[in-house]
């Protein structure tokens, strides 16, 4: 007897079961695993719309500035608009810490082990926040080029930060995320030099991956091209308080 | 990596599929991953012994269809292996076009007895 269905076939085990009279079904789906996340997001961003805050989503590998970047942000816009950041991380709450310092609100998500962050932490987070009273939520996701590209965060732009420091060729060695990417933010240019970093280079990379993201080279550190980021970011808060 | 906690999301998925159908268990269980997803099929194959334990797919084997990166150039419409040809169309040279295919995470089929 089958010991895996009690049918009296013998002479076969569990994984001959096609061999015999077995109702043997084929179940076709085209699920994802990540519906359960996307179905959150799509409420986030509903939400989000409703309320017309703009929703970036921050991605990078680690050390590539984005804390920095947030920082001068804050400190530029903070008159223009009230922001607000999550901060992903896999331990401490330095990166939030270094956000309120500079007098914006901010919620830091310790993921541990995760090396991502999903849309039910940022659902999560809200309550943390005056939502009526925001015009810019900035999500600064794990530092990780590979797995925060398979999340959606309810967010409006998908904002890659790429650091001088990384090399000219990241786009073409990470191409998913780059891919998934609506904004380019090349960071630490004043290092251009210093590195012998072949700027050309990254450029024709960066347009090859995604020829249609918008990219931003800036050193938030020294203000270098950051008054076009900021222009940008005003123009993408107009557009979304008319949706 | 994060292949475990996305391996066991999919895992709970198609053993919730399978008992839907009262099914007495799973016999395979294939997937699309595509070539530009965030996933690695060997290591999914590692986590997956871990992920079935205790559910319909306790026994099930796992089966893994790699999906190309196949993007559209959008100057003369050839379709072309986006990696393969370092993300430039080889038939004209373009830089501009749009991925039809490689990002897939997808439960494709379950099979049930």
């Amino acid at each position: 007897m089958c010991s895996t269905c009690g049918c009296g076939a013998s002479g076969h085990d569990n994984f001959e079961h096609d061999e015999h009279d077995h109702d043997v079904r084929i179940l076709h789906t085209m699920e994802t695993a990540f519906d359960k996340n996307n179905h959150i997001a799509f409420h986030l961003r509903e939400e989000f719309k409703e309320r017309g805050i703009l929703v970036l989503n921050l991605v990078s590998s680690p050390g590539s500035g984005k804390t920095t970047l947030l920082e001068k942000t804050a400190l530029a816009m903070s008159t223009e608009y009230k922001m607000a950041v999550i901060e992903g991380d896999q331990e401490t709450a330095n990166d939030a810490e270094r956000i309120k310092n500079t007098g914006i609100s901010a919620y830091q998500i310790n993921t541990l082990s995760g090396c991502h962050l999903e849309a039910g932490m940022v659902q999560r987070a809200l309550p943390s926040f005056d939502l009526d009273a925001l015009d810019i939520l900035f999500i600064e996701n794990v530092g990780n080029l590979v797995c925060p590209s398979e999340y959606d965060l309810g967010e409006d732009y998908r904002v890659l930060v790429l650091s001088v420091t990384e090399g000219e060729d990241k786009p073409i060695k990470y191409p998913g995320i780059f891919i998934s990417s609506d904004i380019f933010l090349l960071n630490k240019i004043d290092l251009v030099d210093i590195l012998e970093f072949d700027i050309e280079k990254c450029r024709k990379y960066l347009k090859r991956i995604n020829s249609r993201a918008t990219t931003f080279e800036v050193s938030a550190r020294k203000g270098t091209g950051m008054d076009e980021w900021y222009d940008w970011l005003r123009s993408a808060v107009a557009q979304k308080k008319q949706k | 990596m994060h292949e475990m906690g996305v391996v066991i999301e999919i895992v709970k998925i198609a053993d919730a599929k399978a008992k839907e159908e009262h099914a007495h268990g799973v016999k395979r269980l294939v997937l699309q991953l595509g070539q530009l997803s965030a996933l690695v099929p060997e290591l999914v194959e590692a986590c997956f012994p871990a992920a079935v334990y205790e559910t319909l797919l306790e026994n099930a084997e796992l089966k893994i269809e790699v999906i190309p990166a196949n993007g559209l150039c959008l100057k003369c419409r050839q379709v072309f292996h986006v990696v393969e040809n370092e993300f430039e169309c080889p038939a004209c040279g373009s830089e501009e076009w749009d991925l039809l295919s490689g990002k897939e995470i997808i439960i494709k089929e379950i099979r049930v007895w």
